[in-house]
C-alpha cells in the first residue's frame, strides 16, 4: 500500500503495459485495489449518518429509536415544505448566509494582515503579543457571553446584526492558521521583491497572499461554517423573529414535550447542503491555485 | 488576572524570529516611525477587535470570579473563595480527569486518522474531490444529528457496532449507559467527526510542499516510508503543530458532543470542565464560581500550549 | 501591554456598573404603549396560535402593541439568565413551571401582581406561582401524567383495564402477566427520574423534602419502598437502560407498535397517539397509600423593572385566563387552559382519543407538589436522578444511592 500510495501520486513515473509483470507491479496493483477499498469502505462510514438524516427528512412522522428502513415506506417531501412554507427558513437561511459572508470576508482580512505581522514584521514583545492572540481561544465560549453581552447593551448593539458581527470579526484560529502557511513561504521570495524596491504592502499581496492560497481556502471554509453553525451568541444577542439566524430557527423545531423529527432532519440537510458545497468548491480551488501559482 | 504577564515567557525562544531582528541600525527616526505604523496598520485590524471582545469581556470574567453571584441579585465579594470553594470540591478534580481522559483518547485517533487520510486523498485516486467532500460531511453535520446516530449505533442491545462484536465472539459493552464506556463512546463519535477536520488543514499543508523535492528524492532512490520520513513529514511540521495545538485548545473546551451524547451521564461519569462551567453559570446559579472554574482551565491551557511552543522548535521545520 | 490591560480593566468597570445598577421603573401616562413577550411555550408549532392570541389581545386594547419573541425551549433558560444579568428582560416572559419560578421569585425579578382575579384560575396551580400569600406570576397552561394501557394486549392476557381505583399491587400484578420477553412485549414503562420519584413518594405518604425544606427526606423505608417501585421495574417488567429505555421516543414508540402494555407519560403525546392502530385509553396513574399525580404548568411573569407594569400584566391575564386564549388552545390542542370554569373545558371531553379525558382533570384533582428549593434546584435534581440511574443499572443498591443522594442534596440545602 505504501508503493502504491507513492505511485499514484505520480502516475506519469508509472511504468504501464511493461511486458512481463515484475513481482513488484504486481504488489503496486494489489496495494492500489486495497486503499481503494479501504477508502471507499470508510467513504460509506462517513456518509452513513447522512443518509440517515435524508432518510428520516423524507419519512413521514418519523421518530428516532426504530431502525431507519432504507426505503421509507410514504416518502414525502411534506418536511421541507413545512420547512420554507410554514416557517421562514427562506429567510432565516439567507440571514446566515448574509452573515457567514461578511464574517468570512472580515476575517480574511483581519487574519492575514496579522498573520503577515507575525510572520514577517519583528517588533518588540511580538511573541507575547501573539501569545495574548492564542491565550483569546484558552477561555470557554460559556462565561463570556455574559460579559459580551452587558458589554453590547453598552454600545447600544442589541438585536442587530452589528452585535452579532463585531465578536467573530477576528480569530486566533485563522491568524494561527495562516501565520503558519507564511511561515512555510520561502524567504527569499520577500528579499527579492525588496531589491526590486517592494514594500511591505506589495509584498503581502503581491507575493504571500497568493503562495498561501490552500490555507486561504481553508480559512474560507471554517470561517464560514463557525458563522453558519454559531448558536449560543447569535442565540441572546439576535431576538427579533425577523433577525433569526438557521441554528436557532433548526433548535427552534424541538419543542418542550415533543419533536417533529423529520422536519428537524429536513432542516439538518438544508443546513449542511452549502456548507458541503462550499467545501467542494474551495477544494477545487487549492488544486488549481498550486497548479497555477508559478513558485512551484 | 492579566494575560500579558502570564504570557511572557510564553514564545521567547521561537526560532523563526531569532534571525529576522529588524536593521534599525542606521536607520533614521523617520523611517522607525514609518516601521511602527506599518505594524500597526497589519495589527490593528485583528487586534481591536480581539481586545473589545474578547480580552475585554476575559477580564470581566475574573472580575465575576471574585464574587458570589447567581446572575439575578446583585454580585458579593468572596476574593478567591470560589477558587477555594473549586478546589476543595471533588466535582472539579473529576470534570478535569474526565476532559484529559477525552483528549488523551481523542487526539491520537483524530491525528493519525487525519493524516491518513489525507495522505491518501492527496494521491490521484478517481473521484477524489467527491470522496473528500464526503469525508468532510460529518465535520459540517450539526452534533444533535450526529449523536442521534452514534447513539443508535452504539446501543448496547442492538446497536450496529455490539452486533458485529457479538458476530465474532465479543461481548459489547454498555458504552454511553456504562460508567466505564461513556467516554470512549464519546470519545470515538468525535474523533470521527473531526477526521475530516484535520484532513482538510494537512491537505492544504500537503498541497504547499514543492513535488520537485519528492522528483529529487526518488532519484536518490528512496522509498515510500523513507521519503514520508525525510521530506513529508517534516515538511507538513507547521501544520502538524497547528493542528496539535489547535486540537488541544478545543480538546479541553469539550462541551457540545458530551451534552448531546451522553448529557455527562451517567450519573456524572463523562461531565467535563466546560459542561460544568455552563451548568454552574446558567442551571445552578453560581456564575462566581463558573468563572473561576474558566480561569482554572485557562491556567491549564496555557501551560500546556507554553510546553508545545517551547518543544517546538525541536521539531517543527519553516520554509 | 499597559494601555491594553487599561482598556481592559475599563471595560471590566463598565460591565460591572452595568450588573449592579438597576433600572428605575416610571409608569408612563397612558397613550401607545409597546410590550415586550418573551416565550416559548409556542416554539415548535403553535406560533400561529400564539399569534392570534395576540391579534385578540391587541383588538381590545388598541392602545397597547404586544412584541412577541419566540425562542427555543431548550435554550429560553440560557437567553432568559442572560437577560436578567444585563437587566433586558422582556416586560413579560415566560416561566418554565414552579421550580423555574422558585429562584426567579426569590431574587426579586419578578414584579408582584396585584388584584388579580384569582376566582377566574385553578386554585393549585394559581398557588404554585404565588409566595407568601403575594401572586408573583400566572400559570398559562397545564400538562399532567397519567397511566395510558394498550386494551388489545390486556384483552388478550384476559385482564381488567386499570381504573381509578388500582393502586402499586395491582399494576405490578397486570405487569407481570403482560411482559412477554421472548415476543418482545413489556408490561410496563415508567421513566426513572426525579420527577417520576417525588411523585412516588407522595403516593407512598412520602415526601422529598423535609416539613420546613431545610432537609432531604426520602431515605426513609417508604421512601426506599418508592424508590424500589420504579427501579425495580427495569429488566422485570420495562426494558433496561441498555434496551434504549430513557431515550427519547423510546417508550412512546414501544407503546405505538404494540409492544408496550401500560405507560406513565404526560398528555402532550395524545397527539402523536392518535394515529396508532392499537386500542388505547387511559387512567389516573395508581399510588400506593394514596392518589397523586404530577403536574408540569407553565407561567408567566411580569419583569420588576418594566415600564409598564399595568399593561404587562393585563396581557400576562389575558394570555393564562382570557376566554380567547382558552378556545385557541382547546381548538389547538395546544395543552390546557388554567382556569377553573370547568364548563368552558366541556370540549376537551369529547374530542376523540382517548375516550377516558375525564381522567387528565380528576388527576389535575390530587396534585403531588414538586419541590422548590431556590438556585439549587436544578442540582437537587441532577443529583436525585444521578443516583437512581445507578440503581437502576445495578451498579449501586437503591439504599446506597438514597443515602448518597440525601448527602449531595443536604450539602446544597445547607448552601
Amino acid at each position: 500500500m505504501a508503493e502504491a500510495l507513492l505511485t499514484a501520486r505520480t502516475p506519469a513515473r508509472r511504468t504501464v503495459g511493461r511486458a512481463p509483470r515484475s513481482r513488484e507491479a504486481k504488489l503496486r496493483l494489489a496495494g492500489v485495489i486495497v486503499l481503494h477499498l479501504v477508502i471507499i469502505v470508510g467513504a460509506i462510514a462517513m456518509f452513513f449518518p447522512f443518509l440517515w438524516t435524508i432518510i428520516t427528512s423524507i419519512t413521514p412522522g418519523a421518530s428516532l429509536t426504530t431502525t431507519p428502513a432504507l426505503i421509507p415506506k410514504n416518502p414525502s417531501l411534506g418536511a421541507y415544505q413545512r420547512l420554507f412554507v410554514e416557517r421562514p427558513f427562506g429567510q432565516v437561511i439567507l440571514n446566515s448566509f448574509l452573515l457567514a459572508v461578511i464574517t468570512t470576508a472580515v476575517q480574511l482580512v483581519t487574519s492575514s494582515t496579522a498573520a503577515y505581522a507575525f510572520s514577517r514584521l519583528p517588533f518588540r514583545g511580538q511573541n507575547v503579543v501573539f501569545g495574548v492572540y492564542l491565550a483569546t481561544m484558552m477561555i470557554p465560549l460559556q462565561v463570556l457571553i455574559v460579559p459580551l453581552f452587558v458589554e453590547l447593551k453598552a454600545f447600544g448593539l442589541l438585536d442587530t446584526y452589528l452585535g452579532a458581527l463585531l465578536p467573530t470579526f477576528a480569530t486566533a484560529f485563522g491568524i494561527f492558521l495562516l501565520r503558519q502557511a507564511i511561515n512555510q513561504v520561502p524567504r527569499e521570495l520577500d528579499e527579492a521583491a525588496t531589491i526590486d524596491g517592494a514594500g511591505h504592502f506589495r509584498i503581502f499581496t503581491g507575493i504571500i497572499l497568493p503562495n498561501i492560497r490552500p490555507a486561504i481556502a481553508t480559512l474560507v471554509v471554517f470561517a464560514f461554517m463557525g458563522s453558519w453553525n454559531s448558536f449560543l451568541w447569535p442565540l441572546v444577542v439576535l431576538r427579533s423573529p425577523e433577525l433569526q439566524t438557521l441554528p436557532i430557527a433548526l433548535a427552534g423545531l424541538q419543542g418542550q414535550y415533543t419533536s417533529q423529527w423529520d422536519v428537524i432532519m429536513a432542516g439538518s440537510v438544508v443546513s449542511v447542503l452549502p456548507m458541503l458545497a462550499l467545501y467542494v468548491f474551495a477544494q477545487k480551488y487549492v488544486i488549481q491555485g498550486v497548479a497555477s501559482s508559478g513558485i512551484k | 488576572m492579566s494575560v500579558s504577564v502570564a504570557q511572557t515567557a510564553l514564545l521567547d525562544k521561537e526560532p523563526q524570529f531569532r534571525h529576522a531582528i529588524p536593521t534599525r541600525d542606521g536607520r533614521t527616526a523617520r523611517n522607525r516611525a514609518r516601521y511602527t505604523f506599518t505594524v500597526l496598520a497589519f495589527l490593528l485590524p485583528s487586534a481591536i477587535p480581539l481586545l473589545l471582545f474578547v480580552l475585554g469581556p476575559m477580564v470581566a470574567a475574573a472580575w465575576v470570579s471574585l464574587h458570589k453571584w447567581n446572575l439575578l441579585a446583585p454580585m458579593q465579594w468572596v476574593g478567591l473563595g470560589n477558587y477555594a470553594k473549586l478546589l476543595t470540591d471533588p466535582i472539579t478534580g473529576d470534570v478535569f480527569v474526565h476532559t484529559i481522559y477525552y483528549i488523551a483518547g481523542y487526539l491520537p485517533l483524530v491525528y493519525f486518522g487525519g493524516l491518513a487520510l489525507a495522505l491518501a486523498l492527496n494521491t490521484a485516486l478517481k473521484g477524489r474531490s467527491i470522496l473528500r467532500g464526503i469525508y468532510f460531511l460529518p465535520v459540517v453535520t450539526s452534533w444533535i444529528v450526529v449523536a442521534l446516530v452514534w447513539r443508535w449505533l452504539l446501543s448496547p442491545t442492538s446497536g450496529i457496532v455490539n452486533t458485529v462484536l457479538a458476530a465474532v465472539g465479543i461481548h459489547g459493552p454498555g458504552w454511553w449507559t456504562d460508567p466505564h464506556w461513556a467516554m470512549p463512546a464519546i470519545i470515538v463519535a468525535s474523533s470521527w467527526k473531526d477526521l475530516g477536520f484535520v484532513m482538510v488543514i494537512l491537505l492544504a499543508g500537503l498541497q504547499a510542499i514543492p513535488t520537485e523535492l519528492y522528483d529529487a528524492s526518488k532519484v536518490d532512490g528512496a522509498g515510500w516510508w523513507r521519503r514520508l520520513f525525510s521530506v513529508t513529514l517534516p515538511l507538513l511540521s507547521p501544520s502538524t503543530f497547528f493542528v496539535i495545538v489547535i486540537s488541544l485548545i478545543n480538546g479541553f473546551q469539550v462541551f457540545d458532543q458530551v451534552y448531546a451524547m451522553t448529557g455527562g451521564g451517567p450519573n456524572g461519569a463523562s461531565e467535563v470542565v466546560v459542561q460544568q462551567i455552563y451548568d454552574l453559570t446558567f442551571r445552578y446559579g453560581r456564575a462566581g464560581e463558573a468563572s473561576a472554574l474558566s480561569w482554572m482551565l485557562f491556567a491549564v491551557v496555557l501551560a500546556v500550549t507554553v510546553i508545545q511552543v517551547r518543544g517546538q522548535r525541536r521539531w517543527v521545520t519553516y520554509g | 501591554m499597559n494601555r491594553k490591560l487599561m482598556v481592559a480593566l475599563g471595560l471590566a468597570g463598565v460591565f460591572a456598573l452595568a450588573v449592579t445598577g438597576c433600572a428605575s421603573a416610571a409608569p408612563k401616562a397612558s397613550g401607545p404603549v409597546t410590550i415586550t413577550y418573551s416565550n416559548f411555550i409556542s416554539n415548535a408549532g403553535n406560533e400561529k396560535n400564539l399569534d392570534k392570541i395576540v391579534a385578540a389581545f391587541e383588538k381590545k386594547n388598541p392602545n397597547i402593541t404586544v412584541t412577541v419573541k419566540t425562542l427555543p425551549y431548550d435554550s429560553y433558560g440560557t437567553a432568559l439568565q442572560t437577560d436578567l444579568a444585563a437587566g433586558t428582560p422582556a416586560d413579560v416572559f415566560d416561566i418554565n413551571g414552579p421550580s423555574s419560578y422558585g429562584p426567579l421569585q426569590a431574587n426579586g425579578v419578578l414584579a408582584e401582581l396585584k388584584a388579580v382575579p384569582s376566582a377566574k384560575y385553578n386554585k393549585a396551580l394559581l398557588d404554585s406561582y404565588a409566595t407568601d400569600g403575594k401572586q408573583y406570576a400566572l400559570p398559562t397552561s397545564f400538562s399532567d401524567v397519567v397511566l395510558y394501557y394498550n386494551k388489545d394486549l390486556f384483552d388478550k392476557a384476559g385482564l381488567k383495564y386499570p381504573t381509578s381505583s388500582w393502586t402499586w399491587k395491582d399494576e405490578t400484578a397486570a405487569a407481570q402477566k403482560l411482559t412477554n420477553k421472548a415476543a418482545g412485549v413489556w408490561g410496563d414503562h415508567q421513566p426513572v427520574t426525579y420527577n417520576e420519584y417525588y411523585k412516588a413518594l407522595v403516593q407512598n405518604g412520602a415526601s422529598f423534602l423535609s416539613k420546613n425544606g431545610k432537609k432531604a427526606a426520602f431515605n426513609t423505608p417508604a421512601g426506599i419502598e418508592a424508590a424500589k417501585w420504579l427501579v425495580g421495574k427495569s429488566g422485570t417488567t420495562m426494558p433496561t437502560v441498555a434496551d434504549g429505555q430513557g431515550t427519547a421516543d423510546f417508550d412512546t414508540n414501544l407503546f405505538k407498535a404494540g409492544k408496550l402494555a401500560m405507560l406513565h407519560t404526560g398528555i402532550w403525546v395524545f397527539g402523536s397517539f392518535a394515529d396508532t392502530p392499537a386500542n388505547w385509553d387511559i387512567a389516573v396513574e395508581p399510588g400506593n397509600t394514596t392518589t397523586a399525580s404530577a403536574v408540569f404548568s407553565n407561567g408567566i411573569g411580569v419583569s420588576a423593572t418594566s415600564k409598564h407594569p399595568a399593561e404587562a400584566q393585563k396581557w400576562a391575564e389575558f394570555m393564562s385566563s382570557s376566554d380567547e386564549e382558552v378556545s385557541v388552545r382547546l381548538d389547538a390542542g395546544w395543552e390546557l387552559p388554567t382556569i377553573s370554569d370547568t364548563a368552558k373545558l366541556n370540549s376537551y371531553l369529547t374530542k376523540g382519543k382517548p375516550a377516558n379525558r375525564q381522567a387528565v382533570f380528576d388527576a389535575a384533582k390530587k396534585i403531588a407538589p414538586a419541590p422548590s428549593i431556590g438556585d439549587n434546584q436544578s442540582a437537587m435534581q441532577d443529583a436525585i436522578t444521578g443516583e437512581l440511574v445507578e440503581a437502576q443499572a445495578g451498579r449501586e443498591s437503591v439504599e446506597q444511592a438514597l443515602t448518597n443522594a440525601e448527602k449531595k442534596i443536604n450539602t446544597l440545602l445547607a448552601g
